[in-house]
């Protein structure tokens, strides 16, 4: 593995430096002000080609690595949080399945817009019984002969609120679990689909989360991704995936604290001089650069196992277990550093704590992210 | 319409900048697209996209100045020249400009750009170097670029305001970063960007030898580096708009003395 980025990678960081410089971070405090999802910066995003990363270029994406797509996701978590999991969502967890375990048909139709952005993915899985729990899931879907007829519910959706494909998982075989699971890909414009986004969140407030809601939809035979009965792998595989962005982006909002908290370290002055110069400070601030550099490390390593072929389940999960834990960590120093003016909202770090509180919940809670690490371990 | 951009690599601003023993260290430095040449890639682009040209960046350094022009390439350019060679490390604008007479010696164009000044040394030499040794017509500091009747319309930032002019082809233009917001590379030109023709030349492709080059550059030479002192910190005014006032008030006069 090579710590130094190449070309490719080192021009995708200017640009998504650029790009989040310019555009998201003017506009990331408003965005938590608001809630209002951020349209037009995400249609920024795609044409500078942020929503297909790693997908091949021939299915409308950037065709770049996933280390790249980690470089993204850090630079624009650097600023906003809830932008940055939009883009994750759609790269991670829609495309990529998409692009692992669907037909060619599938990826022409419904891969290539989204890769380009043309479209917005979202992808169904949560349910309000079925969380880490996937084989509690209740929406279910009945083979109708010429299409399956979906019914239930959905919560805790991000871009649910402004998505145009969903990937829904649902029981297809009542009484099998997790062996009863099954994957689809569902337009949501079709009769029956209908969104009721969700407000009230702690953090990333702008990510347009949703609950999806299935009301006799009908799904086209043809829009079952990978085989029947086996949506639990591909649920299980993309959130490995997933989790890579989510590590990255935790550590672009730790990042982002720490820049800020340093910063304000020098131009703070206590007791007659910057508080910089005190070594209580100093030690925080060691702590937390040194934090953010190993959870990048842990991170990278796991984008390029991805990118190498290997086996990259353990470390996606470690990288991202401890990279949300550094990042809770980290922001809270940040405000602590600020003192009570870090506990208001005229500065940044009280959004960055907030919106980073999340990445140790979504995408597998930390607790199910230490059992696939040891599962991992204890070979099992 | 043919359009040469030359540009040069510097060290990325956002990174920490290391100097030891009054040397620079650049191990561990990334090297970016210098922010003036950027602005020149930009305009002849804007220029290409109106009227239909060719865009040919042409770059003096080692590997790290590949980079830079793929950054350029990224853009939308069509092709690159990368001037590189052991003699050519370091280089003074008299010794850059220099290279730069040899390499556009029988070339045919219609205009150069290239930044009034580099990042690194602001020393804003070379583009009026070259023009002098090209022969060329010369304009600097500019703010906007048009084409009409076959003349290059240049805006220049002038001291008392934007002048005007109307320059023929060939002639050679430095520009300002005021003049535009240079385009960010989106992901599918910076994978095309390695597609694009970038041709490496020697000192010997252009009949030039290491020595002439070594003369041209110790014209002038760099003693050292230095950091320039930290900033101290700041201080918060708080309370009512009349506390403020008063307290600014005192410190401006008594403190500052500036009042």
């Amino acid at each position: 593995m090579n710590v130094e980025f190449n070309q490719d990678q080192k021009l995708m960081q200017q640009s998504a430096r650029e790009f989040a410089e310019k555009f998201v971070k003017p506009v990331a405090k408003k965005l938590d002000d608001t809630q209002e999802f951020p349209v037009e910066l995400i249609q920024r995003a795609a044409e500078l080609g942020f929503m297909g990363v790693a997908i091949p270029e021939e299915y409308g994406g950037a065709g770049m690595d996933s280390l790249s797509y980690t470089i993204m996701m850090e630079e624009i978590a650097r600023y906003c949080g809830s932008t940055s999991v939009i883009l994750s969502v759609n790269n991670s967890l829609v495309c990529g399945p998409l692009l692992k375990y669907g037909t060619e048909e599938q990826k022409q139709k419904w891969l290539t817009p989204l890769a380009k952005g043309e479209k917005l993915g979202c992808y169904g899985l949560t349910e309000p019984n079925a969380g880490s729990d996937c084989a509690g899931t209740k929406t279910n879907a009945v083979d109708k002969g010429d299409h399956w007829l979906l019914n239930g519910a959905k919560i805790f959706i991000t871009n649910g609120s402004h998505a145009d494909t969903a990937l829904v998982f649902a029981n297809t075989d009542p009484g099998k679990g997790n062996k009863g699971i099954s994957c689809f890909i569902v337009d949501m414009k079709s009769p029956g689909f209908s969104v009721k986004p969700m407000h009230g969140k702690m953090g990333i407030r702008a990510s347009g989360l949703s609950e999806l809601v299935f009301e006799d939809v009908k799904v086209p035979k043809e829009n079952l991704l990978g085989e029947l009965h086996k949506g639990f792998k591909i649920a299980m595989t993309t959130l490995d995936g997933g989790r890579i962005g989510i590590a990255a982006q935790a550590i672009g909002l730790a990042r982002g604290a720490f820049e800020e908290a340093l910063q304000y370290s020098k131009e703070r002055v206590q007791f007659g001089q910057a508080i910089s110069n005190f070594q209580a400070i100093q030690f925080m601030l060691s702590d937390m650069g040194m934090k953010i550099d190993a959870a990048r490390l842990l991170t990278q390593k796991a984008a390029w196992m991805k990118d190498m072929g290997q086996n990259y389940n353990q470390q996606a999960s470690a990288a991202k277990l401890y990279a949300s834990e550094i990042a809770t960590w980290v922001t809270n120093r940040a405000i602590q550093i600020h003192g009570g003016y870090g506990y208001t909202n005229e500065y940044n770090v009280e959004r960055y704590f907030r919106d980073a509180r999340v990445c140790e919940i979504y995408e597998g809670t930390s607790e199910i992210q230490r059992l696939v690490v040891a599962a991992n371990l204890l070979g099992r | 319409m043919k359009i040469y951009v030359c540009c040069k690599q510097v060290p990325d601003v956002a990174m920490t900048i290391q100097i030891k023993d009054g040397k620079f260290i650049s191990e561990g430095m990334n090297y970016v697209l210098n922010a003036y040449d950027a602005s020149c890639v930009e305009e002849a682009l804007v220029l290409k996209e109106k009227y239909g040209a060719e865009v040919t960046l042409v770059l003096i350094g080692d590997e790290a100045g590949k980079e830079a022009l793929r950054k350029g390439l990224a853009m939308g350019a069509d092709n690159a020249f990368h001037i590189s060679d052991p003699a050519l490390n370091n280089l003074g604008s008299q010794a850059a400009a220099k290279v730069l007479q040899a390499f556009f010696k029988g070339r045919d164009f219609d205009f150069i750009l290239t930044g009034k000044q580099a990042q690194d040394s602001d020393m804003g030499l070379a583009g009026g170097i070259l023009s002098g040794l090209l022969n060329l017509p010369y304009v600097t500091n500019a703010v906007g670029l048009d084409v009409q009747d076959k003349m290059i319309v240049v805006k220049r930032q002038g001291d008392e305001g934007v002048e005007v002019l109307h320059m023929p082809m060939p002639s050679l233009i430095t520009c300002s970063n005021d003049m535009n917001d240079p385009r960010i590379p989106s992901l599918k030109g910076i994978m095309a960007s390695k597609k694009k023709p970038m041709e490496q030349v020697s000192l010997t492709d252009l009949g030039l030898s290491a020595d002439e080059v070594l003369k041209e550059s110790q014209k002038s030479s760099l003693k050292s580096f230095g950091l320039p002192p930290a900033r101290k910190a700041g201080a918060k005014i708080e309370g009512d708009a009349q506390t403020l006032v008063a307290t600014l008030m005192e410190k401006l006069t008594k403190e500052a003395k500036v009042l």
